[in-house]
């Protein structure tokens, strides 16, 4: 009896599988798949599980879930890519809006010129403004004060967007010229002025050093061991003023630097612009 | 019946070790080397040279070679180390800018407090390239002290 069943278990087993009532890779299932991967922040198999089924199931949903997909992994153009054949009739539409706005910063760091559209909400309008904002940190022209820029914005947001708008508009720059003649008085004194103490320390002790070495060697009358140290000085001389504009120069990169990057950073993890879907609830 | 028993085992064993073989190539010593490639040494000591600034140059970079370099060691905390640096210094400007450069990296070089200023290569030395320092602000690449490079 045993010898029956565990043959009659067995067979099963190996027949179930076989089975075709079971199509595991039905439309339905890769779209139940695909949408379990986007709840687990796998955007990147869950939107290669939507390609599969893009062609035969026509939904705006699928469509969106891919353009956001594609945002989240930072594939800006790709996203934008899917935003270009989206339905203007469809209920998503306005948020895909925000999110090709988004994008669109994220690729040309210029301002924005998107107009208004018809059919947002309140909160999506409130979106829309905080997004043309931060879009005019990218212009030249100071078009909105600081005040005004801040308050659309949320106090932690604050300190952040009030350090890149500084970064902007009134960039801590250190002056090139400065540094070079700061040095040319003190040794090194254009590296501290620049924020490089280490450097400028260690410039005006050796050009001090080979300095006093000339002198005391001039003063013993060793000339030629004096005008070997005194070319040692100069060498360190001239190089801590070339050093310091150049220091000053390296500085002015970071500040650009800082302002691109922190800008580019804080549209990424913010999403606030989009607003909660119930995809995933 | 155990006769029918070795038999069997006999085949498999053979089967067994028959299939080893042809394994063999699998396992035969490979070569293999886990030093560290070492671009440091991979230097010429040629007087070779087209004009009399060429000459100058290499006779400054042999000269620091000889007497400073090769004596130190590759103890030089920055990539490019510092007369690779003064070659490239050479390369993108004039001897006398890339005299001064050259001075400004040995000042940075001598300073003993130089962490989380420079990004790092992936053998751990400072990344500091030439064309951060020709004067020109189109040709800085700043990048943050968190930076690996990969300059393979």
């Amino acid at each position: 009896m045993r010898k029956i069943l565990l043959i009659i278990f067995l067979v099963q087993l190996t027949i179930f599988p076989q089975s075709t009532s079971f199509d595991f890779h039905s439309p339905q299932k890769i779209k139940l798949f695909a949408d379990y991967l986007f709840c687990e922040k796998d955007y990147l198999r869950a939107i290669e599980e939507y390609e599969m089924i893009r062609n035969q199931f026509v939904i705006d949903t699928i469509e969106f879930k891919v353009m956001l997909g594609y945002s989240n992994l930072g594939l800006s153009k790709n996203s934008n890519k899917i935003f270009s054949d989206f339905n203007i009739e469809s209920k998503l539409y306005p948020d895909a809006y925000l999110v090709s706005m988004k994008n669109e910063l994220l690729i040309d760091s210029k301002p924005l010129h998107y107009s208004e559209f018809s059919s947002f909400t309140s909160s999506q309008f409130e979106s829309y403004v905080r997004l043309l904002n931060i879009s005019a940190l990218y212009g030249d022209e100071q078009s909105i004060t600081k005040n005004n820029f801040l308050t659309l914005y949320s106090k932690e947001d604050q300190n952040t967007l009030s350090k890149l708008y500084d970064y902007k508009f009134d960039p801590p720059y250190k002056s090139p010229a400065w540094a070079g003649i700061f040095s040319a008085i003190i040794p090194g004194s254009g590296k501290m002025y620049v924020g490089e103490w280490g450097d400028g320390i260690t410039g005006f002790l050796l050009t001090g050093l080979f300095a006093f070495l000339a002198y005391d060697n001039f003063k013993a009358d060793h000339d030629t061991r004096a005008w070997i140290f005194t070319g040692i000085g100069a060498f360190f001389y001239a190089g801590n003023i070339y050093g310091s504009i150049s220091a000053a120069q390296i500085f002015n990169a970071k500040i650009n630097f800082e302002f691109s990057n922190g800008l580019k950073l804080f549209l990424e993890n913010k999403n606030y612009f989009i607003p909660d879907y119930d995809f995933c609830k | 019946m155990r006769s029918k028993h070795h038999i069997f085992f006999i085949t498999l064993l053979l089967t067994t070790s028959a299939f080893c073989q042809i394994e063999n190539l699998k396992w035969q010593k490979a070569d293999l080397s886990y030093e560290k490639p070492n671009k440091f040494r991979e230097r010429t000591y040629s007087f070779k040279s087209d004009n009399a600034g060429e000459l100058l140059k290499k006779s400054f970079v042999n000269t620091y070679w000889f007497f400073i370099s090769d004596v130190d060691g590759d103890n030089c905390a920055f990539r490019p180390s510092c007369s690779s640096f003064f070659i490239d210094a050479t390369e993108e400007t004039n001897i006398f800018q890339a005299t001064l450069m050259f001075s400004d990296r040995l000042v940075r070089d001598t300073n003993p407090i130089k962490i989380n200023n420079y990004p790092r290569d992936k053998s751990n030395h400072y990344y500091d390239p030439a064309n951060n320092y020709t004067l020109n602000s189109e040709e800085i690449n700043y990048l943050p002290p968190t930076f690996i490079v990969d300059d393979e």
